[in-house]
Parts: structure tokens; C-alpha cells; sequence
């Protein structure tokens, strides 16, 4: 997948020292090619592929092409804040989600089950990006403020950091929630109808006392799988909301990597986006298999 | 009993009185609500020290602080502050012409032997940030760099205003405190080019590469941090030579890429100042609306929109052609529907009263697209018929731009205009990355361009977009009359002399019509009432060393 | 993954019933109608959607890439109905041409994403081995990268045109699809007709379009309509980040991003309209895709 990647970027039209010129305005196409000896960009691509392979092999990451300073310094710091709005965007879907697909559950095919299918397919409706763009604009146009737009930290003040990353989280979890209270509803819905649920329900125990006790455990099984996979997606939603409320996340930083064609900056961020996702497979894959020993894998 | 309540209360008064102030620090939200009055008087009438100013920055600087390796006010803006040159405009002042320059690293400057040698004598006790001694070698160091003088030591990576300095014979450096530039001609006009914000002096002990990851220059402000794609960090340097400057303790420039955020940003108070040209008409309104208080100027950005036309292919190496495209054009319609009014118009040379050689309107109303619209649009028609076009053989073209929303809405107005007189243009947007290399091949037949004027003299816009085989001459034009015309008036002393054969020269490239200028920017330049001393000019490049400017809170 | 297996398990099941129902197409309709609602408004979304593409001319007030100096950013009148944004094109129309390049981008890809991964895995599911698993191997990386990410790579890579966008979307729709299918023709490959035919001599590619393939229409369905909203929204988020369709086709993506954004505080139809077309059409393309699964499944309702 690598390989993919790497000749996609440079099949690119335009590279690195095309922007760079354009930025000064002109080209010159001997200084030019001074410049792409310089980086190396002339060799054939094969070459190029196995010199990155070594690199990395010795745990060089490369150097950004833009800023010339080693791609891995400037990824670094945008890890923790891409990391903490998935986790807080997926614990808003989950809060938002588990309670509101048991209600739907439990209510089946009333009134209230149908307004709460409509506001989770909404979510999975609305672009996030607009989700934040009206945000910000209530915000501005109700309360003449918006969050801060430099990143602060937790430690330098907790109530801001916090207001900082809500309302993206919101953004994206709503989507998150959508597909989390599907899948509850759906299970939930499957155990509730299993025989010893109508047992349980026959033998006199209240309803809600069944629905916790009997069926929620057996349904958070499928759930976690949802959550798990869809915390590896989240990276999609992130990418434009990121760049909507002007957090330094992974993702903001990958468009930009992608449209001045930092080589090794998207090479290494898209390596890294793709372990994320393999191992939260994996991991949800693990869960599963731990919880519930009846599956079996090929 | 008395007594102890009287006590009390004068306790109680007392402590209210010292811990007053805190409680406006404790409601910054406050000062983000909209106001009612309008802009407050300033508390105090004399600027006070300290506070750090929050500047809006359009994109991460996409080569540091290497101004010399650049053409875009992403590098210049947030990079001025590091710097000086050795002449500039005078900050306080809008407008920029001769007279209105100001010495900064040089303290006074004789012309001698007809405009053909300048000397220059340099500040004494200047540092650079990292406590080198400033002197005339660093002078000798950059401007040789920049013409790439044949014994430079060092090149630019980048370099594209070499044609600028194409003039200087030698530069000597006959000791530390003086500079002379020798010149193969008069040349008036090399002052006006030394003041612009493209000139700073670079430091002469550190490799040109050095400033493309930090700043070291020996302006007002030292850098403090560069987090890339966030924000650069300046800090007060202490040992500035303009002594009690500067008021601020630092400055913030904040990247936001995001256009919808940008202005958002500012109207919240999370910015003070805008980010120059980048304020149209209807956003300095909706800003208005918003916050009564906040100041707009409306400035000239020596920007301007053009028409480019590759004159070495067909259909446009027919001047019939061209000047057909440029009557179907109606600027006035242009400007106004375009920039909703927020534009001038005029030819190639920064309109009156804001710049100093724009023709006025009398002289423009014979020009393609400056006379009546429908008057105009049968010129174009009639032109094209002659030229072998008409209704049953339209003029097909397909119109490069790029891929930018400035360029795409002046391209779709384009796309319009030209409908209505028979041509039928599609569109190709391009990528940045792809724009210059295919101009500068001259990979297109016609496009919409939009070119920013460093300084406001005929010697920085003439040779660079109209000269034989200049590289950025993308329409290819060369008329050696007009080419003539050129090299006399940058050698012509006399202003009045020389007014004339630059207004000779507009007209001939808008009768020619290989680069015609549809409308010249204006800025809606924001900042919020707070700010004190922060004049924008009428260019978009020159002014923002902020070295004069206070914040009033 | 257990939820492909799942469906195909289920729709093979159903496949077989549905092969003894209703004998009319129109009778089969109102059936559907009446059995599921929200499908049938979500059918009819969905439908609203195309034939305003198709009709997008007749449709129009105005031409959708026409400026107009004297009503810039005009708010919802009887001339603009939608309004008018910064150049004076009207929002209207821009947005019923904009509902013919969504409908193109998003059919398109979904079409072409699917049968090529519809391809890939009838083959791979058919012949089984090291093909199977090699197939595999390449599948699992490309669903590896969020749909977005891999997206935004391709069209800065091809470049910012209508087939690039095409492509760069349906590119990831490939794995999903091709799951899909290769568990359903798993499923059905013990079937005893199945090896009656091998018996017979019958030839393996016969075999596999002519007695396979007509089983896995259901899921193929069901992942087409899901597919078709997630591809509007990939085109969304794309023009919005500039690189999706570009200029002078109106792309609703687009139409939010830039000077829109920028004006959206004193002009909030700009935002708000092109938004909302976006969410009723992927609404009713989930709508009706969830009514599909569960018509095709009963055992799956409500299951994403």
C-alpha cells in the first residue's frame, strides 16, 4: 500500500520545487533542476521507492520537502490533538448513541423510536463540515464569540481547552452516534425477542430491569465492534473539521502536505493513518474474539 | 457602633478601589460584544508599552523569512517585523512616493554624478539579532546576492527580482558606516525599489538558506517561535536602534486557512488586526454591522487584475483579436460586479490619487473596455468580423486560471462578458502547483491573471510584464517603440517629463492589448479600535514592520 | 467481517422466497409502498433528485454560472428564490445544476466502484486459492485508508476533474463491494444446484454469471444505495477543500467553501441551501437503502 501511495504522489503533476517556484512568483528552469537534484526528485521512481524503504528501514522518516526539518518533528505534536478530539468524538457518540438506541429499542415502532431514526439518519446526512461551519456561525452571530484559534493546551487552561474541543467533537460524534444507536437498536432489538428475554419478561420482571440485565450485555458485543471501527473513520470527518474550527491536528496537516505534494510528510502521515486503522481492527477483532467465544476465524 | 460601620465601609471602599482593574481582565468576553458608541476615545492620548498584538496570517509561510526567495505577502507580512531595509516608506503615511521615504538603516543618502551613484550613510551601533554588529558588508552582501554579482560567493535558491537590480554596475563598500551604488545608468527610480518591503537587508554572516527555517535580521521584533502550519511568535528586541520602539511587547501572527474562520476570528476578537487584500467591500461591511467600532480603511492594494494573451499564438497574435476581447470587457461592469465597487480602474500603472502614474479617467475613455458598454461591445463585434469571427464561426478559446476563488470569480465575469459578444470561452482551472511553470512555458493561449506591484514606479512594473523575454512577460509581447519608450523614461530626471511617456506608454499596452488590466484592488484593511498607529499604504507590501504601533486596553 | 457474511447469508435465504412472490412490477411497487414508508419517501428523494438533474435546464430560473453586478448577495426574493451569492449567480439554480454533478459523481462512482469490485469478487470468491487470498491481501489495504483520505490523494494526484473524482471515489467502494459479493457467492458455491451444474460440464464462467450472480443482485442493491450517499459526501468534502469538481460546474461541496463561508454571516442562504440538498439526498439514498435491507432481509432490520 505503500508503493501505492508513493507512485500516486509522484505521478502528481506538479512537485515540491513547482510550488516552491510559485511562491516566488517565476520559474527558472535551471535553478529548478538545481533544486530537484538537490532533493533527489530526479532519480527513477523505483530508486526513489527503495531508498525511502531503506530510510525507513533504519528509522529515518525523511525530511519535509517544505519546511526542511525531519517529517517526524512536525507530525509529533499534532498526534495528542487529532488523538484526544477521536476520543472525545467518539465518547460524545457513544453517549449520545448507547442511550438513545436502548430508548429506541425499547420503544419499538413508536413514536419515539421513529423521531430518534430520523435524528440519527440526519447525522449520517450532514456533511460534518457544514455541521461546524453552522456552528461557528451561530456562535459568531449569537454570542459574537468563537473558540480560540490557536491550540490550548489542558494544563494552560482547562475550561477553554475543553470549549476548544466540544464543539468539533460534537460535529463529528453526531455522526459517530448516528451509527452506534443503529447498531444498538438492531441488537438490542435481535436479544429482546431471543426465548429467555420472553421468559425473563414472562416470569414478571419489570421491563427495564430486563433490558439491562438480560439484553444490553448480550448486545454490546456487535456495539464495540461499531465503536472500534468507527473510531478508525473518524479520521475522514476530522480531516475538514479540523480545518473548519483551525485545530493542528494530523489531518489539517495532511491537506496541506497533500496540496504542496510533501512527499515524505503524506507518505509518513498516511503510513501512520493506516496502522491506526489496522490496529484498532485488530484490536477490535481481539475483543471480539475474547467476548465471545463462540466465534471462530478461518 | 458607628464608628465600626463607617470603618468598614471605608475598608470595604478601599478594597473595591485596588482590585477594580482586575475585574475587566476577569470579562475578556466583554470586549468581544458588539458596542454601541462609536470608537471610544483613546484612554490614554500617548502611546503606553506593553500587550501583544494578534495579526491575522492567510497560510504558513511558504518559505520562512527568506523575503528574497519569495514573491507573495504570506513570506513578507508576517516576516517584515525581523527586518529593515536600508530605506522605507514612511510608516505613518498612506501614500508611497519619493517623498515620503524615510531612512532606516541608512541615516542619509546624496544622489551624485546625474542619478548614475547613490551613497548611503548606515546607523552606527546597529546588532543583528544574535548580537553580530551590523555594518555597510551586509549592504554590499545582499544587493550583490540579489543582482547575482558575478563575484557573489553565495546564490539564492530563488530569485525573482534579479531585474530589479539589473541597473547596478558595482556596489563598494569604502567603510563600515557607508554604502555606494554605481550605477550603468541613471536610473531615479532605484530609491523607490530599495524602500519597497521586498528589500530588507539580509545578514551577511549566515548562509541565505538560514532564513528560509528562522529569522535573524535587526528589526524590531526577534522571533520568538515559528510552530509550523499554527503561528509565528515575535518578542520585543530590547536592543532595537529607534530607542523607545517598539511599544509592543510582541506580536502573533496566526495562521488560519480557512476563510470562513479568518473573519469570523477577527469579528469574535480573537484577531486585532486583518491580513492586507484580503478584505473585500461586503466583508468590511458585515464587520461594521457587527462591531460598530472596528476601523476600515479603504486602501489601494497595487493589485490588479489582468487579462493575459499569449501573442505569439493564433487567434491572439491578430491584435484585432485582442483588442476585441478587451472592448467586450466593460471595466466599470467589472469592478462592480466583481469587486461589488471595491476597485479602480485604470492601465497598467497604479491608479491616481493613491498611486503616483495611473492615467485619469479623461485619458482612459478612449481605451478598450473604458467607454460606453454597448458602444464597446459592437467595437467588439465589428473588430472580430474583420478578423474573420462573427455568428456563424464563433471564436472558440479556453481560459486558464487558477484554482483559486480571487481568480475564478474574475475568470467567470470574463466567461460572461465575452458570451455576449459571440466568443465562447471554457475554463481551465489549474493547481497552484502547476500555474507558474505553465505560464512561464507559455503553456496557455489566454488566462486570467492577477499581478502585484512591489513598488509604486514604472522601473518595477514595465520591464518585468512587458520587456522583450522577460520571464514573467507571460503574454510574450515585445514592441521595441514601447521597449524604447521604457529605458527613457527610467533614465528621465525630470517628473513632469517623465509622467508623459509613462502615460504614453499605458496607452500603447492597452491599444496593443496584449495584457490588458480589467481593475485595480482595493483594500477594506480591518483592525479593531484598539489598535493604535497602525496605517495601512496604499500597497499591500510595505508597512508592516509595526514598530510604531500600541495597543490601547 | 461478520456483517457482510450476515447479509449474504440472509439475502440468499430471502432470494430463494422472493422467487415465489408477486408476478406484476407495478403490483410489487405498492407493495413496497405500503410495507415500507419511509423507503417509498426516500425512493421518491431520491427520484425528486434526478429528475431535477435530468430537468436541471428547464428547471432553472437563471443561468447557474451568469453573474450579476446589481444583486450580489441578494437575500430569498421572488426573482432569486434561493437567493443570490457574492457574484450574483442565483443559488437556485446553481443548486439544481449542482444535483445533476452530485448525481453524476455519486452514480457514477458507485457504478463503477461496485461492478469493478463486484468483479474482483466473484473471481476471487469462484476460483478460490491463492487467487482468493492474494485478492484479499490487495482488498484489505485499500479499505485499510478511510474513504477521505485515500480520495484526497487520488484527485491531487489526477487532478481536479470530473472523471478524476469519479475515479478517486469509487476507488475505495471497490473492497466493500467486492466482500459483499464474494461472501454471497461463497454462501451459494456449496449450493447443491451449483455442483449439479459442474456436474454437467458447464463451463466456469457461465456458471458464474448466469446461476451466481442473480443471487447476490439483493446485497448488491442494499450496498449500492448505501454507497451512493457516502459518495455524495466524499464529493462534498472534497470540493470543499478544493479539490472536487471544479469551476464552472456548480458543485454543492463547493458552493460552501470559500467566499460563501466568508459571507455566510451577514448571508446565511449561501450556507444554508447548499447544505440542506446535500443532507436530503443523502438522506433519502439512506432511506431507501434501509428499507431495501430490510425488504431483502427481515432478519437485519435496522442494522447499518
Amino acid at each position: 500500500m505503500s508503493m501505492v501511495i508513493f507512485v500516486l504522489l509522484r505521478l502528481a503533476p506538479g512537485n515540491i520545487v513547482d510550488i516552491l517556484f510559485a511562491t516566488g512568483g517565476y520559474v527558472n528552469d535551471a535553478d529548478k533542476a538545481a533544486i530537484v537534484r538537490e532533493l533527489g526528485l530526479d532519480r527513477p521512481i523505483w530508486v526513489q521507492y527503495v531508498g525511502w524503504l531503506r530510510e525507513l528501514a533504519s528509522g529515518d522518516l525523511g525530511k519535509s520537502y517544505r519546511y526542511d526539518v525531519p517529517a517526524w518533528q512536525l507530525i509529533r505534536p499534532l498526534i495528542p490533538v487529532t488523538v484526544e478530539l477521536a476520543i472525545l468524538s467518539t465518547l460524545i457518540a457513544v453517549l449520545i448513541g448507547v442511550p438513545t438506541g436502548v430508548v429506541s429499542a425499547a420503544r419499538q415502532d413508536s413514536v419515539v423510536d421513529h423521531a430518534l431514526r430520523i435524528f440519527s439518519l440526519a447525522g449520517l446526512s450532514m456533511p460534518s463540515f457544514w455541521l461546524g461551519m453552522v456552528i461557528i456561525l451561530a456562535l459568531v452571530a449569537g454570542a459574537g464569540w468563537i473558540p480560540p484559534v490557536t491550540y490550548v493546551s489542558a494544563s494552560e487552561n482547562l475550561p477553554l481547552h475543553l470549549a476548544q474541543f466540544l464543539l468539533p467533537a460534537l460535529a463529528v460524534g453526531y455522526r459517530s452516534s448516528a451509527l452506534i444507536l443503529r447498531m444498538t437498536r438492531s441488537t438490542l432489538l435481535e436479544v429482546l425477542h431471543e426465548d429467555y428475554v420472553r421468559t425473563a419478561r414472562a416470569k414478571g420482571q419489570r421491563g427495564w430491569l430486563v433490558v439491562c440485565r438480560h439484553a444490553l450485555s448480550n448486545a454490546i458485543l456487535p456495539v464495540l465492534t461499531v465503536i472500534g471501527v468507527e473510531f478508525a473513520f473518524l479520521i475522514g470527518g476530522l480531516v475538514v473539521t479540523e480545518t473548519v474550527f483551525n485545530l493542528p491536528g494530523v489531518a489539517r496537516f495532511l491537506v496541506q502536505a497533500v496540496l504542496w505534494r510533501d512527499y515524505p510528510v503524506v507518505q509518513n502521515l498516511v503510513l501512520f493513518i493506516a496502522i491506526v486503522v489496522i490496529l484498532s481492527n485488530l484490536l477490535v477483532d481481539l475483543l471480539y474474539a475474547w467476548l465471545d467465544p463462540r466465534v471462530r476465524y478461518a | 457602633m458607628r464608628r465600626f460601620l463607617s470603618t468598614v465601609a471605608v475598608v470595604v471602599l478601599l478594597g473595591v478601589a485596588i482590585t477594580a482593574p482586575p475585574w475587566q481582565a476577569a470579562f475578556p468576553l466583554a470586549l468581544a460584544q458588539p458596542q454601541r458608541s462609536p470608537a471610544a476615545p483613546a484612554r490614554s492620548a500617548s502611546p503606553t508599552y506593553g500587550h501583544v498584538l494578534n495579526v491575522m496570517q492567510r497560510e504558513d509561510l511558504p518559505q520562512g523569512f527568506a523575503i528574497h526567495e519569495s514573491a507573495t505577502n504570506s513570506t513578507v507580512w508576517p516576516s517584515l517585523p525581523c527586518f529593515n531595509n536600508l530605506v522605507m516608506f514612511d510608516p505613518g503615511n498612506p501614500l508611497e512616493r519619493p517623498d515620503t521615504i524615510v531612512g532606516d538603516l541608512a541615516e542619509s543618502w546624496t544622489w551624485r554624478d546625474g542619478h548614475r551613484s547613490l551613497l548611503f550613510s548606515l546607523r552606527a551601533g546597529v546588532r543583528w539579532h544574535d548580537g553580530q554588529p551590523f555594518s555597510a558588508r551586509d549592504v554590499k552582501y545582499t544587493f550583490d546576492l540579489l543582482r547575482e554579482a558575478p563575484d557573489a560567493t553565495v546564490r539564492l535558491r530563488i530569485n525573482p527580482r534579479k531585474e530589479w537590480y539589473d541597473n547596478v554596475e558595482a556596489i563598494d563598500a569604502p567603510d563600515p558606516a557607508s554604502v555606494i551604488f554605481r550605477l550603468k545608468r541613471p536610473q531615479p527610480s532605484l530609491l523607490m525599489l530599495l524602500a519597497s518591503g521586498y528589500s530588507p537587508v539580509y545578514p551577511a554572516h549566515l548562509p541565505p538558506a538560514v532564513l528560509r527555517t528562522r529569522c535573524v535580521g535587526t528589526g524590531p521584533f526577534r522571533l520568538k517561535e515559528w510552530r509550523k502550519g499554527e503561528f509565528v511568535e515575535y518578542v520585543r528586541n530590547p536592543d532595537y536602534f529607534v530607542r523607545g520602539r517598539p511599544y509592543l511587547d510582541g506580536l502573533r501572527y496566526i495562521v488560519i486557512t480557512d476563510r470562513g474562520t479568518r473573519f469570523a476570528a477577527l469579528q469574535a476578537g480573537r484577531l486585532d488586526v486583518a491580513f492586507p487584500g484580503e478584505g473585500s467591500k461586503t466583508l468590511a461591511a458585515q464587520l461594521t454591522a457587527a462591531v460598530p467600532s472596528m476601523v476600515i480603511r479603504e486602501v489601494a492594494t497595487k493589485v490588479n487584475d489582468n487579462l493575459l494573451m499569449n501573442v505569439k499564438r493564433p487567434p491572439f497574435d491578430n491584435v484585432k483579436v485582442r483588442r476585441a476581447i478587451s472592448y467586450a470587457i466593460d471595466r466599470r461592469a467589472y469592478a462592480s460586479a466583481v469587486h461589488r465597487g471595491g476597485a479602480q480602474i485604470g492601465a497598467a500603472l497604479p491608479p491616481r490619487p493613491q498611486g503616483a502614474w495611473g492615467l485619469l479617467e479623461p485619458e482612459l475613455r478612449g481605451l478598450p473596455g473604458y467607454g460606453s458598454a454597448a458602444e464597446d461591445r459592437a467595437t467588439a463585434r465589428r473588430l472580430l468580423a474583420e478578423a474573420g469571427y462573427g455568428p456563424g464561426k464563433p471564436l472558440r478559446v479556453e481560459m486558464a486560471t487558477r484554482a483559486i476563488a480571487l481568480y475564478v470569480d474574475a475568470a467567470s465575469f470574463v466567461i460572461g462578458a465575452l458570451k455576449q459578444v459571440g466568443v465562447e470561452a471554457t475554463l481551465r482551472q489549474i493547481e497552484t502547483a502547476q500555474w507558474h511553470p505553465i505560464v512561464t512555458r507559455r503553456e496557455f493561449l489566454f488566462g486570467t491573471n492577477l499581478t502585484g506591484i512591489g513598488t509604486d514606479d514604472p522601473d518595477a512594473v514595465l520591464f518585468e510584464n512587458y520587456a522583450c523575454g522577460s520571464p514573467r512577460n507571460y503574454s510574450d509581447y515585445c514592441d521595441q517603440d514601447v521597449t524604447r519608450l521604457m529605458d527613457r523614461q527610467s533614465q528621465e530626471g525630470d517628473p513632469a517629463k517623465r509622467r508623459a511617456l509613462v502615460g504614453q506608454i499605458q496607452r500603447r499596452l492597452e491599444e496593443d492589448a496584449p495584457r490588458p488590466v480589467l481593475a485595480w484592488r482595493l483594500d477594506y484593511f480591518a483592525h479593531w479600535s484598539h489598535v493604535k498607529n497602525l496605517v495601512p499604504h496604499h500597497s499591500v507590501y510595505n508597512w508592516s514592520r509595526m514598530q510604531d504601533v500600541w495597543l490601547d486596553r | 467481517m461478520p456483517d457482510a457474511e450476515a447479509v449474504a447469508r440472509g439475502a440468499v435465504a430471502t432470494g430463494r422466497v422472493e422467487a415465489r412472490g408477486p408476478a406484476r412490477p407495478g403490483s410489487t411497487l405498492i407493495w413496497f409502498c405500503r410495507r415500507k414508508p419511509l423507503g417509498a419517501i426516500g425512493a421518491s428523494m431520491i427520484l425528486l433528485m434526478v429528475l431535477t438533474a435530468l430537468l436541471a435546464e428547464p428547471l432553472s430560473t437563471h443561468d447557474p454560472i451568469a453573474t450579476d453586478a446589481e444583486h450580489t448577495l441578494a437575500s430569498p426574493s421572488a426573482r432569486h428564490w434561493f437567493g443570490s451569492d457574492h457574484l450574483g449567480r442565483d443559488i437556485y439554480s446553481r443548486i439544481v445544476h449542482g444535483a445533476r454533478v452530485s448525481l453524476i459523481v455519486g452514480v457514477g462512482s458507485t457504478v463503477l466502484g461496485s461492478l469493478l469490485g463486484g468483479v474482483i469478487g466473484l473471481l476471487s470468491a469462484y476460483f478460490g486459492g491463492r487467487i482468493d487470498l492474494s485478492a484479499q491481501r490487495v482488498l484489505d489495504i485499500l479499505q485499510g485508508l478511510p474513504l477521505l483520505v485515500l480520495a484526497l490523494v487520488m484527485c491531487a494526484a489526477l487532478g481536479p476533474s470530473i472523471p478524476n473524482v469519479i475515479v478517486a471515489i469509487s476507488v475505495p467502494i471497490i473492497p466493500r463491494a467486492a466482500r459483499v459479493i464474494r461472501a454471497s457467492v461463497l454462501s451459494i458455491r456449496e449450493m447443491p444446484y451449483i455442483e449439479a451444474a459442474r456436474a454437467l460440464g458447464a463451463q466456469h464462467l457461465r456458471l458464474a454469471f448466469r446461476h451466481v450472480l442473480p443471487n447476490t443482485i439483493g446485497p448488491f442493491i442494499v450496498l449500492a444505495t448505501a454507497q451512493l450517499g457516502s459518495a455524495v459526501l466524499v464529493e462534498a468534502s472534497l470540493s470543499f477543500l478544493g479539490l472536487g469538481v471544479p469551476e464552472p460546474y456548480p458543485s454543492w461541496g463547493r458552493m460552501l467553501s470559500g467566499s460563501a463561508a466568508e459571507y455566510a454571516r451577514s448571508a446565511p442562504w449561501l450556507v444554508l441551501f447548499p447544505g440542506i440538498a446535500i443532507s436530503l439526498a443523502v438522506f433519502g439514498s439512506n432511506l431507501l437503502g434501509d428499507a431495501l435491507r430490510d425488504t431483502l432481509d427481515p432478519r437485519l432490520r435496522g442494522t447499518s
